[in-house]
């Protein structure tokens, strides 16, 4: 489904300051594929969502989606075919916007957004559904502005919004890395239900060790621009999180943390 | 008393004319989130293209009125153009086009008169030609006059409000409000932007061709100050009823305006020759932030305490 082929990535190129983060990086991700990334802080997580997703261009290599090379699109031109959910909540939404208005905008993923009517009678009905699936209570708060929300429901309906419309990838970016544990585990329950739902190949970057053995059938662990565990399939399902963690520290011993 | 009811009159009059600067400035600043002081340039613009589609052309009013926000229109995209397509910050990007109409104006000035002389009250009447409150020398009733610009406001202000229910209405609230949410529904916000300061430039326009028409008089002098008297409108009609739901920001903005103005032309009153009527007119601007600011604090502290007492179900 996406090719990471040979990338270099500096940043700061030709000052004092030049860090390189990958070299020579390669990954792949398969159709289907729920893949579980952690690793250290620097580990080069973040920039590998943030190449994928087009918000920084690779110094050298290329990026392929499905067959076609997508190393020089542009970030909102990617995003047609792939969704992003943010750690942060208030950057998946539209706070001054209603839940159905966010809804609706999601849903014209797309298409042209043109002169028609942003919001009708019959299709808030159908966003009210869509809201009632996910259990926190929405269906009621169809025409309150998103800002009003909590950490948790701005997340959920982020997931919402952004798989409404057929992607090829879902990035999950640290997405429960801001709410309180509770809130977490519903967000990640969510999660599941919704990529099993509709069979996402879908990249989840995550602090959370237990989430990482939990969901997903694929699990990767990053260290300093390399990948230093990759298990799938079986493997993955025998992987307890005493075992990632342990891996975990020793890396991170290293790093001096 | 006399003095009093007419002052009043004047000021509903010319506040309803500003109303639409202040729409206009609504949909820059507060819709885009974009401080835009195109304004100062886009309202005289408008002003002297309209005259000269009137008196040069001879043709009906309402084409100065569209001629009006074509013109501004242009104006606020290359406002945009600036910020969006060569990285120019949103306040200098609009000074930039605002000096830049400076000279734009003049030189039309001096194509509306056909003399060396750019600094020029043009008059409506003395040049003996109609606009949409007057008929060569004759001038129409106030009430007939007022009914004239509650239509052209109301009009405009309705078809905003379906333009901001439209989906491409939508898009332009949420490029003001969270560019990623636009960009993550595979759109270019620069677009969005572009074409809202050109909605709202044009209303600038617009309201630049209605203010020389109800004036019965084009001066060049007539766009200073019109940046910080939208500001004020869009601000005292939005935190006037930031509460009561029912009102729509527009309907807001629009009683802003008329209300800013009437202070103004209450103040000309005692300042007959308005030598202090541009420090009045920051020292209002002030007040009202502060005022603005202060009622925002307590806002979040009250809503701080709700949260603190039962905190909210996830």
């Amino acid at each position: 489904m996406i090719e990471l082929k040979n990338i270099t990535k500096k940043f700061n190129e030709s000052t004092v300051n030049e860090t390189t983060i990958f070299n020579d990086f390669n990954f792949t991700v398969k159709k289907g594929e729920f893949v579980s990334v952690v690793g250290s802080n620097g580990s080069g997580k973040t920039t590998l969502l943030n190449l994928i997703a087009g918000t920084y261009l690779p110094t050298s290599g290329s990026i392929i989606l499905d067959g076609t090379d997508i190393t020089k699109q542009k970030e909102f031109v990617r995003a047609r075919r792939m969704s992003r959910v943010f750690q942060d909540p208030f950057k998946g939404v539209a706070s001054n916007m209603t839940i159905a208005e966010n809804l609706s905008l999601a849903e014209n993923k797309g298409r042209l957004y043109g002169l028609s009517k942003g919001v009708s009678k019959s299709k808030t009905e159908y966003y009210k559904e869509l809201v009632s699936s996910i259990g926190l209570g929405l269906e009621d708060k169809m025409n309150i502005p998103m800002g009003t929300l909590s950490g948790g429901q701005r997340q959920a309906v982020s997931l919402i919004m952004a798989t409404m419309t057929p992607i090829d990838i879902l990035i999950l970016d640290e997405h429960t890395a801001a709410l309180d544990p509770h809130t977490a585990d519903t967000i990640m329950e969510i999660t599941d239900k919704i990529v099993k739902e509709k069979n996402l190949t879908t990249i989840m970057v995550t602090h959370n060790l237990r989430y990482a053995t939990e969901y997903g059938n694929r699990l990767v662990m990053m260290d300093k621009g390399n990948i230093i565990m990759d298990k799938s399939g079986e493997e993955k399902q025998k992987t307890k999180t005493d075992d990632i963690l342990s891996v975990f520290v020793e890396i991170s011993v290293e790093c001096g943390n | 008393m006399d003095l009093i009811l007419n002052t009043g009159i004047d000021g509903i009059k010319l506040g309803l004319c500003y109303a639409i600067v202040a729409m206009g400035m609504y949909i820059a600043y507060s819709v885009l989130d974009f401080p835009d002081l195109t304004a100062d340039g886009s309202f005289p613009l408008g002003g002297v293209v309209g005259t000269i589609i009137l008196y040069r052309f001879s043709l009906n009013p309402i084409f100065a009125l569209l001629g009006g926000f074509v013109c501004g229109a242009v104006a606020g995209m290359v406002t945009g153009i600036l910020h969006v397509k060569f990285n120019i910050s949103k306040l200098l990007s609009s000074i930039i086009t605002m000096t830049a109409l400076l000279s734009v104006t003049l030189a039309l000035t001096k194509l509306l008169t056909k003399t060396e002389f750019t600094t020029v009250n043009f008059s409506y009447t003395a040049n003996g030609f109609s606009g949409l409150f007057n008929n060569g020398n004759e001038v129409l009733s106030n009430t007939k006059i007022i009914i004239i610009l509650l239509v052209c406001v109301v009009a405009i202000k309705i078809l905003l409000d379906l333009f901001f229910s439209t989906k491409l209405g939508f898009m332009l609230t949420a490029t003001g409000n969270n560019e990623s949410v636009v960009n993550s529904l595979g759109k270019d916000c620069g677009f969005y932007k572009i074409l809202g300061l050109g909605i709202a430039n044009g209303l600038m326009g617009l309201s630049g061709a209605l203010y020389a028409q109800l004036t019965r008089n084009y001066d060049n002098t007539c766009g200073s100050g019109k940046v910080v008297l939208a500001l004020a409108s869009v601000i005292i009609g939005l935190s006037l009823f930031s509460k009561i739901r029912f009102v729509k920001p527009t309907t807001a903005v629009i009683i802003g305006g008329i209300i800013y103005s009437l202070a103004l032309n209450y103040f000309t009153i005692i300042d007959s020759d308005g030598t202090y009527l541009k420090i009045m007119n920051a020292a209002c601007f002030a007040i009202i932030l502060i005022v603005n600011n202060g009622l925002k604090k307590n806002r979040v502290k009250k809503a701080a305490k709700t949260v603190k007492k039962g905190g909210e179900p996830l």
